[in-house]
């Protein structure tokens, strides 16, 4: 059961009023169906697009979640729905429990749930989908939310409780997963966001671009009332964006392991827009946080329960000469976009280095640390088009992709952590240069 | 004002559950007696009230507050005599309230003359009429019901050397209802107090007179035949009485014993009552109408009773694990309250002294379709006493007034049958009938009120239910139906205010009628009908087309 | 003889001198309005080249492209350029006025013409400022979209679309200024309808559900081959 925490006073007051009056962000039905909800202990947020395939088996582990760690507390499923034509959101309602279906299959369970469903637009937007459930959340008092994707396959019924406990019981404001993965999966993540978030904010966050994560009602009013929801820039990477107000603000963060991270439909061809809602989202956030993190030197841990990262180590028929051919050609053809951002002896460099072989392939950890840190600089000044600059990335990181599989090809999971760690290292050894780089000549 | 002569007429009771021992004391000892209770049905007269439900006065070594009786024809001597009982029954009716006893069928005391004599010899003629066994290994599976005193169903008599079958206290012995000379007599009995003009018998324990191999000796079709035959010379030889079973079972195990409406008339719904108190602790309807949906249809000549509280624990046999443990979190946090899976608490006690959801409570039970039983000081909001054994907390003197032992007795307060309550919520000093009806706004003014609410309309007795679900789930709502009168009820389950939105499509064009202030209440129309209501709050309308 | 040369001649002297004279006052006005002009525009130069400052008009010109190209020519940079042309613009302009008074038959409608010209002229100079900028742009938008759709030869397509947007920008130019107006146009309006063009603005724009089609279509046989091959970044 959910400890009754000695209620705190919310500092975001004045800007709540601006939130719930705003011209009728949420639909009127929605705000209907909010009233018959009531106040709750715990929300889910379940964004939805057309994920018929998926989200019957997301939603039933959810409701199996809610019934085995929180049968006692008031919850919600809310789902803003992006205009799905298979049937998604009725999906996600059967979820309900109450007492107007009289079906004989029912189980037992103490109280009503209530599973509400929304459209929000005729196409996904997932900053929009965020703030219906933040709305939410806030006038249903919810005191935990979690936001889950639909299409994590994997979930299982403890993913709420290693989600939702540490901020139903232990006070804090935002928990996220760590996963099982492949040492190959989301190397994003781990040769990028995972160092940069760590060495320029100075806290070691495995995952701060998850598919689901926890919040506090704290957390959730300040970053619904302190958002500019009109900007392009809300529409992606709002994700990464909650992360980062979190440490901007704050407030206490933590990390929870769950299990194995389950990938549906994200492609290589996926790469560019993934490195706008992550990459392009991180600089951006990077402007406006200067102060913040221009001072910080080093990194420390955060909270973590359970495993903070575990690898498998199953052989995986990876494309290489393809990363290889992207990264070289890449080089090639963007060189006149790399001159604006790159600076020489890096440029030179990465044109040295494409003259490897596949197989003895070497983009060093340093070069890389510094191809991202004159990327943000660059994007910092705009020395072009922004956008363009989180493309330009692209065959890069596909060249770092595949250093780090050479470099880590018979690596166990330990040589794996080794690595990465090292990585950030130079990441936190070099800020001094990012920080020479984003105040120098203009 | 004498009886209505209505074959139905528990249909329309309102029943008041009383113990004489503690309801007044007419001369001094400490002790309630019959004259005292007699001296008190005006006060039962006003509140509104038109059934008593006596508990068992008959002779008894009191180890089972008189539920071990040790003489079924005869009135225990610290409560008055048999003229005593009489004179106060005729009074009783004179006032149009009909009477209800106990009537323990399953067992005695073994201090009874029938059990003295069966375990003297096994050649003696009342042998056979309790169940006796070489072994104690017959009958097995079959639950125990006091957990918390009783290790078996057998109990080993050094006298008779043989053990004996008692599903109660080991101090009370199961009657033989195999033996035809056992139900003779007890028919006999219950004749002894028809004739004498008692209303009707609440009869204890029913589901478990008699027993089979390989059963789990509850609800056999041998006791039904049993109970169907009592209730034949009953509808032959008195007619208008009424029969009332005590089967703590679920709704679908109940049902058997109204039958085709030629066993009892009416039974209590167990099951119903635990959820009442889940309904407003969760502020959730479930728990609710979900047993509503699985209680059976009853005849037309059979009522279900409805009660919040007894002079047993609340119990929580007909629950499920997960719901009994959070009743005991949230009613019975301190362990001292639980007793043999129930909780041993008042009603005001349980609902934190609430009174606008003491309220509720009453006016569910009171719209609900059945019979309601107030539980006697329930009606002024009495508190119990935890500290006293077994389920004595719930069974402390009525507390009349602010003076001499609440006015219950003149006896010195260290002798009388059961200590007073103190402290200063529940005290006497602070809770007391006099200051309630001198008091508008009291508890009891309330509840008097109300009463006189329900008796203006046959639905809440006779009619059929309906229950409207409301998207809001804090909302209980339902229609009472009756010939031509309809009554919409909407209660809030919440301590907090709530708005809910009903469908009353179906009765478009009625005008609604709020029923305590007669107010009327806008029309029914095309839209969801939009009701606001605050803490604990509920609503009776009457609906009524121009 | 000799005497009635010298009184023609004289006589031309004196004519001389007479229009010298006549001209002379207009003359000294030209040379005044001249300098005022000189100042004026030096004036208007360095007003041009703060406000070019203060709209960073050197970094537009960068993302432009321009400033590479003029780097190339060895000419200094775009502000320094237009500020200098703000100013040769405007004492080119005294002068002729000047010219114009001096009421030198012709010139007057010639000057007319020049002036009429000018905002033309100024039109024309935005028009290819800022489709310089475009094209600029928009092949860098298709290059990297090449690039990160493993589209073959991207360097190509990137300054196909350059090339195609210049000479839209070219077109227009020239239409602005009047000159070859029908040649051009006809030129233009082939290579316009090249379907090229429709294809690299649709991928520069991000890869719209057509473009996306035809991505997939020209790629499916090579898409078993990616699914097993790639993890996700993410």
């Amino acid at each position: 059961m959910l400890d009754e925490t000695p209620t705190q006073e919310r500092s975001a007051a004045p800007r709540d009023e601006v939130v719930l009056a705003d011209e009728g962000f949420l639909p009127d039905d929605f705000v209907r169906q909010l009233i018959n909800v009531g106040e709750v202990d715990v929300l889910i947020g379940l964004p939805t697009h057309n994920n018929a395939k998926t989200v019957g088996a997301v939603v039933a582990e959810i409701q199996e979640g809610i019934l085995q760690w929180f049968s006692r507390d008031r919850a919600a499923i809310i789902n803003p729905d992006a205009g799905s034509r298979d049937g998604t959101p009725e999906l996600v309602v059967s979820a309900s429990i109450d007492d107007v279906r009289r079906s004989d299959a029912r189980r037992f369970t103490l109280r009503t749930l209530h599973s509400i469903s929304t459209r929000y637009g005729t196409s996904v937007a997932r900053g929009t989908a965020l703030r219906t459930i933040l709305a939410a959340g806030e006038l249903l008092r919810a005191r935990a939310t979690a936001l889950i994707s639909a299409d994590s396959t994997s979930i299982k019924r403890d993913w709420l409780r290693a989600l939702l406990k540490p901020i139903a019981n232990d006070d804090f404001d935002l928990v996220l997963p760590t996963y099982v993965r492949h040492k190959f999966d989301g190397l994003l993540i781990t040769n990028l966001l995972y160092p940069v978030t760590r060495a320029v904010y100075g806290l070691r966050i495995r995952e701060p671009y998850a598919a689901e994560f926890a919040f506090s009602s704290r957390l959730g009013s300040q970053f619904l009332g302190a958002s500019p929801w009109n900007d392009e820039a809300m529409k992606e990477g709002c994700e990464i964006r909650f992360t980062l107000a979190a440490i901007a603000g704050g407030f206490r963060i933590a990390q929870s392991f769950v299990g194995a991270k389950s990938h549906i439909e994200q492609r290589a061809a996926d790469l560019v827009p993934a490195l706008r809602q992550t990459v392009g989202a991180l600089f951006g956030e990077m402007e406006s946080h200067f102060s913040l993190w221009s001072g910080k030197t080093g990194s420390q841990a955060i909270s973590s329960t359970g495993a903070e990262h575990e690898f498998t180590l199953d052989p995986q028929r990876i494309n290489r000469k393809r990363l290889f051919e992207m990264f070289r050609s890449g080089v090639l053809d963007l060189e006149s976009v790399f001159r604006s951002i790159l600076s020489p002896a890096t440029l030179e460099e990465l044109q040295r280095i494409t003259g490897q072989g596949e197989d003895d392939f070497e983009y060093s950890a340093e070069l890389w640390v510094k191809t991202v840190y004159e990327f943000a600089a660059a994007h910092h000044k705009a020395v072009i088009n922004r956008d363009h600059i989180i493309q330009a990335l692209a065959p890069l990181f596909r060249g770092r992709a595949l250093a780090f599989i050479l470099e880590n090809k018979n690596a166990s999971a330990a040589g794996v952590e080794n690595n990465i760690e090292n990585l950030c290292l130079q990441f936190e050894g070099l800020k001094p240069y990012l920080l020479e780089l984003w105040t120098g000549k203009e | 004002m004498a009886l209505k002569q209505d074959p139905l007429w528990y249909k329309d009771a309102v029943i008041y559950q009383v113990h004489v021992r503690t309801f007044y004391d007419s001369n001094g000892d400490g002790i309630g007696d019959f004259l005292g209770l007699e001296q008190r049905l005006d006060y039962l007269q006003e509140l509104g009230i038109n059934a008593l439900w006596l508990m068992p006065f008959f002779p008894s070594p009191l180890r089972d507050a008189g539920y071990d009786i040790a003489d079924y024809q005869s009135v225990n001597p610290s409560y008055g005599n048999l003229d005593d009982f009489r004179k106060f029954l005729k009074s009783a009716h004179e006032r149009g309230i009909r009477v209800i006893i106990e009537m323990v069928l399953n067992h005695t005391s073994d201090q009874h003359p029938w059990f003295q004599q069966s375990r003297s010899s096994q050649d003696n003629p009342y042998r056979d009429w309790y169940v006796w066994s070489d072994t104690d290994t017959r009958y097995k599976g079959t639950r125990i019901i006091f957990l918390d005193t009783e290790m078996s169903n057998w109990a080993w008599d050094p006298i008779s050397k043989a053990y004996f079958w008692h599903r109660f206290f080991s101090h009370q012995p199961d009657l033989n209802y195999d033996n035809p000379a056992v139900r003779e007599e007890m028919w006999d009995v219950m004749k002894f107090w028809l004739e004498a003009g008692v209303d009707g018998f609440r009869l204890d324990a029913v589901p478990y007179l008699t027993e089979r191999e390989g059963t789990n000796c509850e609800n056999l079709p041998e006791t039904h035949a049993i109970l169907k035959e009592f209730r034949r010379r009953l509808d032959e030889q008195f007619p208008g009485r009424m029969l009332l079973a005590e089967a703590n079972q679920w709704p679908a195990d109940l049902r058997p014993y109204f039958a085709d409406g030629d066993e009892f008339h009416m039974a209590f719904h167990f099951p119903l009552m635990p959820r009442m108190f889940m309904g407003v602790k969760l502020e959730d309807r479930k728990p609710i109408t979900e047993i509503m949906q699985q209680t059976p249809e009853i005849p037309v000549t059979c009522q279900w009773c409805l009660f919040l509280r007894n002079h047993d624990e609340l119990t929580l046999e007909m629950v499920t694990d997960i719901e009994r443990d959070y009743m005991y979190d949230v009613y019975a946090n301190n362990r001292t309250m639980r007793l043999n899976l129930g909780i041993r608490r008042r009603l005001a006690p349980l609902l934190d002294n609430d009174r606008r959801c003491i309220e509720l409570m009453n006016g569910i039970l009171m719209s609900l379709p059945g019979t309601p039983i107030i539980y006697y000081g329930d009606e002024i909001g009495m508190g119990d006493n935890v500290n006293l054994g077994d389920r004595d907390g719930v069974r402390t003197p009525m507390q009349w007034s602010g003076g001499w032992n609440g006015g219950f007795s003149s006896a010195d307060p260290e002798s009388l049958c059961a200590p007073m309550i103190l402290n200063p919520i529940y005290g006497y000093p602070a809770i007391n009938v006099i200051s309630q009806r001198r008091t508008p706004h009291s508890l009891f003014s309330w509840t008097r009120g109300i009463l006189a609410v329900r008796k203006s309309s046959r639905a809440f007795g006779h009619g059929s239910i309906e229950f409207l679900y409301p998207a809001n789930h804090r909302i209980l709502a339902y229609i009472r139906r009756c010939e031509n009168e309809t009554i919409l009820v909407v209660n809030n389950l919440s301590k907090t205010a709530q708005a809910v939105e009903l469908d009353l499509r179906r009765f478009k064009g009625n005008i609604l009628i709020e029923m305590s202030g007669k107010n009327i209440f806008p029309r029914v129309g095309e839209l969801p009908y939009l009701l606001t209501l605050g803490s604990y709050q509920f609503f009776w309308f009457r609906l009524r087309k121009v | 003889m000799r005497e009635m040369i010298i009184s023609e001649l004289m006589q031309a002297v004196q004519e001389l001198a007479r229009g010298f004279a006549r001209f002379l006052p207009r003359f000294v006005v030209l040379v005044i309005i001249a300098f005022v002009g000189w100042v004026i525009a030096y004036l208007l130069k360095q007003l041009a080249r703060s406000i070019l400052r203060l709209i960073k008009f050197d970094r537009l010109s960068e993302n432009a492209g321009t400033s590479q190209l003029l780097a190339k020519a060895a000419l200094p940079p775009s502000s320094e350029i237009v500020s200098r042309l703000v100013f040769w613009m405007a004492w080119l302009g005294f002068v002729l006025l000047g010219i114009s008074v001096l009421g030198i038959f012709g010139m007057q409608e010639q000057i007319a013409r020049f002036f009429l010209f000018l905002p033309r002229l100024f039109v024309a100079m935005l028009i290819l400022f800022f489709g310089l900028l475009a094209a600029s742009f928009f092949s860098r938008a298709t290059l990297l979209a090449a690039v990160n759709g493993n589209l073959p030869s991207p360097r190509l397509l990137s300054h196909a679309v350059r090339a195609i947007i210049v000479v839209l920008i070219l077109s227009m130019v020239f239409e602005e200024l009047g000159i070859a107006e029908q040649t051009v146009l006809l030129a233009f309006g082939i290579a316009f309808g090249a379907v090229m063009l429709g294809l690299a603005i649709a991928f520069g724009m991000g890869g719209k559900d057509l473009a996306r089609q035809f991505l997939e279509n020209r790629f499916l046989r090579e898409k078993e081959e990616r699914n097993e091959d790639e993890l996700s970044p993410l």
